[in-house]
This record gives structure tokens, C-alpha cells and sequence, in this order.
């Protein structure tokens, strides 16, 4: 009996309208859920707007604030200006209410957004060369995990063990500034690309191991059995399958190191968006408004990232076991 | 004509644990034979030993004339082993088949990347075996989009578009729901029918009295009884056997 067919009457069987029920309640979850979450966003603009509301003495105004350039005493400088956007002869009377919010250097804004959007190229640049050196660095080590030669096994460990013990900090300092000591100086981009790559390649040899391990003992017993080698086993039934087991946890380690890549910015040499906000905030005292512009571009990076990722998932899950 | 299958004097330990006692069987060509016994007696460590996907520990194997001497390493051993499993598929109790590639490229996967074979030719070769076990229809399906019937005879075809000269069958049922188990039976009739040289690992006493030619009975690492079908399930020699019968007898009313 299959509980999706329809009676002879055409009409719904229940099995049918139950999943109906069901599905009808999950849109509407999702509906909700996106709507909350343009509620938010709306909520956070507005406390940045500079917009203020104030009621008092019978009349209610709103006004915006915003900074303006002025010349006084032949100097330029920038000060809050405020435009009244509407006012309605009633409210409060007396004291009242006076609702302000965060008022954010416009101009500012304007004239550096440039500037620090520059850096998504080079934060890009640190990401993908990074997480290229990590996949390799991460099959390695989860390979000699694998291993039964005993010295394989513990360079491995021995390397995860070292690197997930120390600060990425600190790595990051070690190869830009102790390596000189010994001779070999590295460019900032190239020490925290080295750095990076070690890090996450450390963290990632797990992952690599646990999807290695998930491939069962009959899936090489199988290609072993057809007459595959140990290299063709490996190769053509046991990666894929290892791999297609890790991407999931893979992208979520590049998202976060696109992330860290803004350590980099300490070695003062990677010309990145962290360092370019840094630098354009301190110089003219206006650290939030240079720091909101890099957390925009960031956020944007990995609210891109988040849903090739999502995309890759469903694509993986269509011919899974 | 030397007997395709030659066993001599087989030992295989688990550590201290003796599996395979000395164990010696030939097995002719286009014959049939079904290897059954309680679990536990070795009957698919043996079969396993054949194509030394377990090796054994002492005694030789030699398959359609490669002489393997077991418990042995090195390049040349390799290269033995390996021709021995060309000339042997296997088709295990859990089907084995690759999840990550559709049913065709399962099938023409030993061909084309162990034989180095023409992937058109490769292709025709595994649609005829597949058409033969009757699962051309869902080529392009993935495994996991298939019954556990289906899966066990897209991996019966696999193993025969590898053209062995001896097909390994290790309990290929009994990982089936009851009502599945008939047609992979029907198709390992058919393999047989066609002229094939089998060693089937089995719970199915119906198939063993239907379709071999001869029934070895394992108890403790040895083989105990070695008879006709018919002989055996009329007149068993050994209480072992007999006590295997009876309850097989037993579950047929």
C-alpha cells in the first residue's frame, strides 16, 4: 500500500494532508524567521542613523544628526550638525522624552570606504593561499595518523599536538620576527600565510582523519578484492569518500580563517582590511566608524562564503550512502 | 584438466586462535560447491583465504594455475596475490558497493582502473552483465537509492564484468530482508547455469541441495563432511551435520 496515493474519489489521502500540515507550518517558520531577522538589521541601522526623537513642551520633533565640515578659525573641522527632519505641534508636555542615537562620521566614511575595501583582495589573497598550504599540510598529518610506521605516526601528532598547543599569535610573530634571527625573513604576507597555513592545517589533519576512518573496512576490502592496489584504494574509493565526509567541517575552518587572516594585520606589512581599518581609524580618531566598515566587509565575506557552502553541502548529500 | 581450485594443507591463526586446520580441497571447473557449517566453524575465513583478503598462515592456493604459498611477503608474493584476485571476484554479505559512484560506474570501475581496459568496451561489457542480473534499468541510480536485492546483484555483476574464472560468494543473503534473498538466489542460479566455477559461503540449505554439485560441511576449522547434496541430506555422516539438517529440516515445515 503506498500511503501517497490518492483515493478514487481525487481527494487527499491523510498521509498527504498530514505532510501538507506540516509543510505549510515549516514556511511559515522560515517566513517568520526572515522577517525577524530584517527586523534586526532595520533595528541596528537605525541605531546607528543619528536620528534623534524628542518630545517635550507640546511639541515633538525628529532630527537628524550628522558630521559636517566647517571652517572656524581658518581650520577645517568636522562637527555635528543637526536637521530637523519634522516637527508636530503636540506631545509630551514639559520634560518629555529625548531618544538619541549612535551618530556615525558620514564623511568620514565616504572618503576612506575605499581605502579599506582595497584590503578584500589581499584578505582573499592570505585566505585561499593559506587554506590551500592547510589541505595539504591536514591529508598529510591525517595520513601519518593513519600510519603503522611509528616514526610517520609521531611526526604527525607531534605536529598537531605543537601547533593546537601555541597561540596563532604567537606563530604568526614567530615566522615575521624570530625567523629573521636565523636569516630567513619572510614577507608579512608569506609569514602569516606560513602560519595560517600550519594552524589550520593541524586543526583540519581531524577532520581529514575522522572522514578517512568513517570509509568502512569492506569499501577497501571490495576495491582490494577487484585487484586495486593500495594507491588506486586509496585514490578512487577512499578519498572521495573521506573528502565528501570532511567539506562540510573544511568550509567552516575557511570561514574562520578568513577571519583570523585579520591577525595578520600585526606583523603591520599586510596591507589587509584589518589593518587598513586600523590604520584609517587611529589617524583621524575615528576607530568605530573604520571598525564598522571592516566588520561589514567581513561580514559580508562569510554571509557569501555560508551559502556557497550550504550550496556545496546539497550537492554532496545527492549521491550520499 | 587440473582442477581450477587447489587448496593444500591451509592454516590460518588469529593470533593464538586456530581458525583453519589443515585444511586441503580441489574444486573443478564449472563446479558448484557450497561451503555451510555453524558460525564460527571458518567457512568465510577460508573463503577469504582464496583471494588472501585474509592471508593465510601456512599452505599453498593456486587458483586456474597461480600457485600461491601463503604466509609470505614481498614484491613477488604482490604480484601473485594480484593475479590471483583477477582471476577471482568476490561478492560480500554487505554488498560493498562504492556509495560515491552510480551502478554503471561500479560495475566498469575493476575493469577500467585495474585492467586498464577501453571505457566504451568496459561499458558495453558491464550493461550486458548488468542487463543479465536485471538491473540495467537502474544504471544511473546510486546505491543508496537501492533495495538490498538490487545492491547484491549490481555487486554479482561487478565482480563478473571483472571476467574472473571463479566467483567467491561470502553469505551474499543473509544481510537481506526474507523476501529479498529469492531473487539473488535466482541470479547466482543463473551465474551457475552459465558455466561458472563457485564457492558459496551459505545459511541457504535449500540452495545448497538445489544447486551444488558438492556440500562441504565446516565444524571447528575443518571440513567434516564433503558430499553430494543428495547423499548429505539424506544420509549425513557426522552429528554435526546431522544436528545442521535437522534444523534446517526443521524450519522448512
Amino acid at each position: 500500500m503506498n500511503l501517497f496515493n490518492k483515493d478514487t474519489n481525487g481527494n487527499k489521502s491523510q498521509a498527504e494532508l498530514l505532510y501538507e500540515a506540516q509543510q505549510r507550518k515549516q514556511n511559515q517558520f522560515r517566513r517568520n524567521v526572515i522577517l525577524s531577522w530584517v527586523a534586526l538589521l532595520l533595528f541596528l541601522i537605525f541605531l546607528f542613523s543619528g536620528i534623534e526623537i524628542k518630545s517635550g513642551d507640546g511639541v515633538t520633533t525628529v532630527s537628524s544628526w550628522e558630521f559636517q565640515v566647517v571652517i572656524e578659525n581658518n581650520r577645517e573641522v568636522r562637527k555635528r550638525i543637526e536637521s530637523t527632519l519634522l516637527s508636530l505641534p503636540f506631545g509630551f508636555s514639559n520634560q518629555g522624552f529625548d531618544l538619541k542615537t549612535i551618530i556615525v562620521d558620514g564623511e568620514f566614511i565616504r572618503e576612506n570606504i575605499d581605502f579599506v575595501a582595497e584590503g578584500i583582495l589581499q584578505t582573499i589573497r592570505i585566505s585561499i593561499l593559506s587554506i590551500l598550504f592547510a589541505v595539504a599540510l591536514a591529508l598529510l598529518a591525517a595520513l601519518g595518523r593513519l600510519s603503522a610506521n611509528p616514526f610517520i605516526y609521531a611526526l604527525s601528532t607531534f605536529y598537531v599536538s605543537l601547533i593546537r598547543g601555541t597561540p596563532l599569535y604567537l606563530q604568526i610573530f614567530f615566522f615575521f620576527l624570530a625567523l629573521p634571527q636565523l636569516n630567513i625573513v619572510l614577507t608579512g604576507l608569506w609569514a602569516g600565510v606560513l602560519a595560517l597555513g600550519l594552524n589550520y592545517g593541524a586543526y583540519m589533519s581531524e577532520t581529514f582523519r575522522a572522514g578517512l576512518s568513517s570509509v568502512g573496512k569492506g569499501q577497501r576490502e571490495a576495491a582490494m578484492a577487484l585487484g586495486m592496489t593500495p594507491g588506486q584504494t586509496m585514490r578512487r574509493i577512499v578519498l572521495p569518500q573521506a573528502l565528501r565526509f570532511a567539506i562540510p567541517p573544511m568550509g567552516n575552518d575557511f570561514i574562520a580563517m578568513t577571519k583570523d587572516s585579520a591577525l595578520v594585520s600585526a606583523t603591520g606589512f599586510v596591507h589587509e582590511l584589518m589593518w587598513r581599518a586600523q590604520k584609517v581609524g587611529r589617524a583621524e580618531f575615528r576607530n568605530m566608524e573604520a571598525l564598522i566598515m571592516a566588520a561589514i566587509f567581513y561580514w559580508i565575506m562569510t554571509l557569501l562564503l555560508t551559502s556557497v557552502q550550504s550550496r556545496v553541502e546539497t550537492r554532496l548529500a545527492r549521491g550520499d550512502r | 584438466m587440473p582442477p581450477i581450485i587447489q587448496i593444500s594443507s591451509l592454516d590460518k591463526y588469529f593470533g593464538r586462535l586456530h581458525v583453519i586446520k589443515n585444511i586441503s580441497i580441489n574444486v573443478e571447473e564449472r563446479e558448484v560447491v557450497c561451503l555451510i557449517g555453524r558460525s564460527g566453524s571458518g567457512k568465510s575465513t577460508l573463503l577469504r583465504c582464496i583471494n588472501f583478503l585474509e592471508e593465510p598462515s601456512h599452505g599453498t592456493i593456486e587458483v586456474d594455475g597461480v600457485r600461491v604459498e601463503g604466509g609470505e611477503k614481498g614484491k613477488v608474493h604482490r604480484q601473485l596475490v594480484h593475479d590471483v584476485r583477477l582471476k577471482t571476484g568476490m561478492v560480500f554479505q554487505e554488498f560493498n558497493l562504492f556509495p560515491h559512484m552510480s551502478v554503471l560506474e561500479n560495475v566498469i570501475e575493476g575493469p577500467v582502473t585495474v585492467k586498464r581496459m577501453e571505457r566504451a568496451k568496459a561499458v558495453a561489457l558491464a550493461e550486458e552483465n548488468l542487463d543479465s542480473v536485471g538491473m540495467l534499468f537502474k544504471k544511473d541510480e546510486y546505491p543508496n537509492r537501492l533495495s538490498g536485492g538490487q545492491k547484491q546483484r549490481v555487486a554479482i555483476a561487478r565482480a563478473l564484468t571483472m571476467e574472473p574464472r571463479v566467483m567467491l560468494f561470502d553469505e551474499p543473503t543473509s544481510a537481506l530482508d526474507p523476501e529479498l534473498i529469492g531473487e539473488v538466489l535466482n541470479v547466482m542460479k543463473k551465474v551457475a547455469k552459465d558455466g561458472m566455477t563457485m564457492l558459496v559461503v551459505t545459511h541457504e540449505m535449500g540452495f545448497a541441495r538445489e544447486v551444488a554439485d558438492r556440500v562441504l560441511v565446516m565444524g571447528d576449522g575443518e571440513i567434516i563432511e564433503d558430499a553430494n547434496p543428495k547423499d548429505l541430506f539424506t544420509q549425513p555422516k557426522d552429528p554435526r551435520t546431522k544436528a545442521l539438517i535437522d534444523r534446517y529440516r526443521s524450519g522448512e515445515q
